[in-house]
């Protein structure tokens, strides 16, 4: 999904260097976590109010289809419960599967293709529905994922896995075949293959519950997004007021304007006994959201007890100001937000078709530097493999300090760099120094927001000692993102992607990011190009060595199916491999998710599952806010 | 001079649509984005793709694209008249938050209009009058002042003077004018002020320099022979010539407000059109663009027009053919 700091308009430039030293974090990549804390006396009651410059949905707000991270903390937290869920807490607990609608967590049978959940007993809809939530709710749920005007952007999940809805997408059937509902609180899901990970597909808000007597009313993407129906601890504002009667009736909770605001007030349906305090306190009595198109305004109420919190990245002066004033730092949040910032190398264009060449870049790379153009520790720490730790079971890798391309300090290591460049092709002279023109002024794609320009030079001079230059372009996000999301545009290197999860299963990057197969002509995120063969380079437009392309798409597969420890295994080997054998990235920070709280916040909470927020379990002091 | 408005109205259709012709070539045909990007999730399908060029209407050619926004912008669409279509951001229709962000930038430009006209004609007055003096030198380093201090500058040093520090104003944001009509004002006299300041600075400058024109004229130096007050020679004589060309700016300016106000809107959070097309600039939001683009170049066209009738009635000089 989409992380909220990345869309956000007003961009965030890097902290100060004299932030180095603070947060947390180590080397190793650890969370850098001071989540769950607690000020006073956490309390019922009271408002927790935010601001955002723009809430970002990329879907509307539609559950079916939205895929912004902040709106699946709002989501899990506040509005809809799913089969399963998360705690909400920071780190490796906080992504660890619970039941929710669901009485337990089921084993897989059938030799790992069928899932059965049994639903709790009085779980009910919020107003204007008002009844029992029921198994055929998720069955209606999951038709609209695999209805194509709906335009579910996390669809891809689901379809190819569950038995019959790629007929049902296809409009070849009318129900999902793999979908039974024997009785209103059981229901059976029938798999193509065994899956490890479908269990989190089942926590992912697409499959909560949805009404069909109004969800029919919503056929068009994003439609749904002003009247979702509320089974969780909260409901949009004016849920209440919603006439049902008929399609036609139905009018736009008042609680939720696209440009200005978003409320949520207390569902006065939803039963604490059906759910666990561990999953959801659900504390204040309300939570309200506004749009603040002033990015220092939003920072300067936080501080001054106006607001309590911003799903928006703090701006530099704001974090530098609180990160250096012991007063103050109890205000400033930092948990790993799961997210992988890197460099990317195409394998299918000179030089980074040639694997020396790759592994001289990441040895060559002033990853100290580059944390520095950020900010230092409080960012995130530094990454020297692909996927976050916190993702792995317990929230270690394998081992914790791994590090194929060790330096000092990670400042990158020239003579380790050279010793790998001398088997490279493109150096004739076997100096460590690439005396081919496919080295000079090599285009690199950046982004011209954010600490972006700050890493160019840092990385020029980089791989200068490795005899590569480079010849930056930077570009705003999007326009940046559309150009390496191109094959046929042919770009050998860039900068400006990061990769944050969907939910917390190492597949959610190594799947996503390696699969040769899901590689695409427009909008592909597989940048390296890993598993790119012939036939398909000539389709997209993409280049082809004559010496191929290296391939996981098999490594992949048997890590999809597995569960359990061996999955873990699994996709630790993948990482190692993928960062030793193929080499398709130089990483270099695991990215933190910095929040800013008002001083009314009594207690905090991290949401590890989103990276953002746990605000199922967050609580205000009335007394302390201001207006 | 009914037949000069009926042409000067054919002709401001003719503009609209050279306008919209051209911002359509600007947001539709040239961007190196791609806006279904924005909503297919980071892993799409090429279907996926295709479903959302479709539900955006970009599966047609440009040309009839542009030629369905002219048809719905002419006789209305599904959501009523005018026809702008949807939101591909939020999905909702945009000509009914249109027609509330026009309010909003309405009452920031006429709020502020009526400041700096007072303040621009006032300063530039008093200055012609007392030339060479302290008053006059004072009246100009003001106006020096406001023409070079960037709005977004003034803008949160205002707020942090009388917001943070001395707790006078409440702080940004927009509270509507039939909810809470005190607290619509204490919310707007900030950005009135502040915008005010830049167009009075510049207002004092050009009322300075007309009225000293006006004031060396053969007819004022007759009306003083003939014995009037100089407050009549001033008020009834040399202001009136003098602010003739005012009105023309001031038609212009008025109109450029409804899609220019974007940093003040910013700065104190207003939810007007500026900020509209500024945030529909960045998500690719293409569809409002556009639509806050032709309401914009609506609002200077039907100004100007204003202007031209206005000019008849404030200069006998001026003939309709």
């Amino acid at each position: 999904m989409r992380g909220k700091g990345l869309i956000a308009a007003i961009a965030v430039a890097g902290v100060t260097v004299a932030l180095a030293a603070c947060g947390g974090g180590g080397s190793g990549g650890s969370a850098n976590t001071n989540g769950n804390t607690t000020s006073g006396t956490a309390t019922k009651g009271g408002t927790y109010r935010m601001a955002t410059q723009d809430f970002g949905f990329t879907g509307a707000f539609d559950p079916s289809a939205e895929y912004l991270g902040w709106a699946f903390t709002l989501y899990g937290n506040l509005l809809i419960r799913t089969l399963l869920s998360y705690n909400h807490t920071a780190g490796a607990a906080g992504n660890v599967l619970v039941p929710d609608l669901a009485t337990s967590v089921p084993t897989p049978t059938n030799n790992g293709l069928t899932y059965t959940f049994k639903l709790k007993q009085g779980v009910k809809f919020g107003p204007p529905v008002n009844r029992a939530i029921t198994s055929k709710d998720i069955e209606f749920a999951m038709e609209r994922i695999a209805t194509p005007s709906v335009a579910a952007q996390y669809g891809f999940y689901y379809q190819p896995v569950i038995k019959g809805m790629a007929a049902f997408l296809a409009g070849k059937a009318k129900t999902i075949s793999g979908i039974q509902t024997p009785d209103d609180q059981t229901i059976v899901f029938n798999l193509t293959r065994p899956t490890g990970d479908f269990l989190n597909l089942m926590a992912m808000p697409a499959s909560g519950p949805i009404p069909p007597e109004v969800g029919k009313c919503f056929t068009q993407a994003g439609a749904y997004g002003r009247d979702v129906i509320a089974s969780g601890p909260y409901m949009i504002q004016g849920s209440d007021k919603v006439n049902i009667a008929s399609c036609s009736a139905i009018k736009p909770m008042s609680g939720y304007n696209p440009t200005q605001r978003l409320a949520f007030v207390r569902n006065p349906n939803y039963d604490p006994a059906t759910d666990s305090t561990k999953v959801r306190q659900a504390l204040p009595d309300g939570f309200v959201i506004t749009i603040d198109t002033n990015a220092k305004d939003i920072f300067d109420k936080i501080g001054a007890g106006a607001l309590e919190g911003s799903p928006d990245d703090p701006p530099a002066d704001i974090i530098a100001q609180y990160a250096s004033n012991s007063s103050k730092k109890q205000f400033l949040k930092t948990n790993s937000a799961d997210r992988t910032d890197f460099i990317y190398l195409n394998t299918t264009t000179p030089p980074f078709d040639d694997i020396h060449v790759r592994k001289a870049a990441n040895f060559v790379m002033d990853k100290a530097a580059l944390k520095l153009a950020w900010g230092g520790n409080i960012e995130g720490p530094v990454a020297n493999h692909i996927v976050p730790d916190v993702m792995y079971k317990g929230g270690q890798f394998d081992p914790g300090d791994y590090n194929p391309y060790p330096s000092t300090n990670s400042a990158g290591d020239v003579n380790a760099a050279k010793n790998e460049m001398k088997q490279s092709k493109y150096d004739a002279n076997k100096d460590g120094i690439c005396d081919s023109s496919v080295c000079k002024s090599i285009f690199f794609m950046n982004r011209s927001v954010q600490a972006y320009p700050k890493m160019t030079p840092i990385i020029q001079s980089s791989l200068a000692k490795i005899g590569i230059t480079l010849n930056p372009r930077e570009l705003p996000t999007s326009p940046a993102y559309t150009q390496i999301q191109t094959p046929s545009k042919h770009i050998p290197i860039g900068a400006n992607a990061g990769w944050g999860k969907d939910y917390p299963d190492p597949s959610t990057f190594l799947r996503t990011l390696f699969l040769g197969s899901n590689i695409l002509s427009s909008g592909n995120t597989n940048y390296s190009l890993i598993g790119l063969t012939s036939a398909k380079a000539k389709q997209i437009g993409a280049l082809f060595p004559a010496t191929g392309v290296p391939n996981v798409d098999a490594d992949i597969d048997k890590c999809t199916a597995q569960t359990g420890d061996a999955r873990n295994s699994c996709w630790i080997a993948l990482d190692k491999k993928l960062m030793e054998t193929v080499v398709p990235w130089i990483p270099y920070q695991f990215r933190n998710n910095v929040d800013l709280i008002g001083p009314a916040v009594t207690a905090y909470d991290f949401d590890q599952s989103t990276g953002e927020t746990g605000y199922a379990h967050v609580a205000v002091d009335q007394s302390k806010q201001s207006q | 001079m009914g037949r000069y408005i009926i042409r000067r109205v054919l002709w401001v259709v003719v503009v609209m649509l050279v306008v919209t012709f051209l911002a359509f070539l600007i947001f539709y045909v040239l961007p190196s984005s791609k806006p279904e990007n924005s909503f297919v999730g980071k892993a799409p399908t090429p279907e996926l793709i295709a479903q959302v060029r479709k539900d955006l209407g970009l599966n047609h050619p440009a040309i009839v694209q542009y030629g369905l926004f002219v048809k719905r912008l002419f006789l209305g669409d599904k959501y009523g008249w005018p026809g702008l279509g949807f939101s591909y951001n939020t999905k909702s229709p945009i000509r009914d938050e249109l027609i509330s962000r026009f309010w909003v930038t309405f009452g920031l430009a006429v709020g502020a209009a009526i400041i700096w006209l007072f303040l621009g004609i006032v300063i530039g007055t008093i200055s012609a009058l007392r030339r060479r003096t302290a008053m006059d030198r004072g009246a100009m380093g003001f106006a020096l002042l406001g023409v070079s201090t960037p709005v977004f500058f003034l803008g949160i040093l205002w707020l942090f003077v009388f917001w943070k520090t001395l707790h006078w104003i409440p702080g940004t944001g927009y509270v509507h004018l039939t909810d809470d009509p005190v607290g619509y004002f204490t919310h707007m006299i900030s950005p009135w002020f502040v915008l005010a300041l830049l167009f009075a600075a510049i207002y004092a400058r050009v009322v300075r320099g007309n009225m000293l024109d006006v004031l060396s004229e053969d007819y004022i130096r007759t009306a003083r022979a003939k014995g009037l007050t100089e407050r009549r020679v001033v008020v009834r004589h040399a202001l009136r010539a003098a602010l003739t060309p005012v009105v023309t700016l001031f038609g212009l300016d008025f109109g450029i407000l409804f899609g220019g106000a974007v940093v003040t809107e910013k700065v104190f959070n207003l939810p007007g059109l500026g900020n509209y097309i500024l945030d529909a600039a960045f998500q690719l939001d293409i569809p409002v663009a556009l639509a806050v683009t032709t309401v914009t170049a609506l609002v200077v066209a039907i100004m100007s027009l204003l202007v031209d009738i206005a000019y008849a009635y404030l200069d006998p000089r001026v003939t309709y053919s």
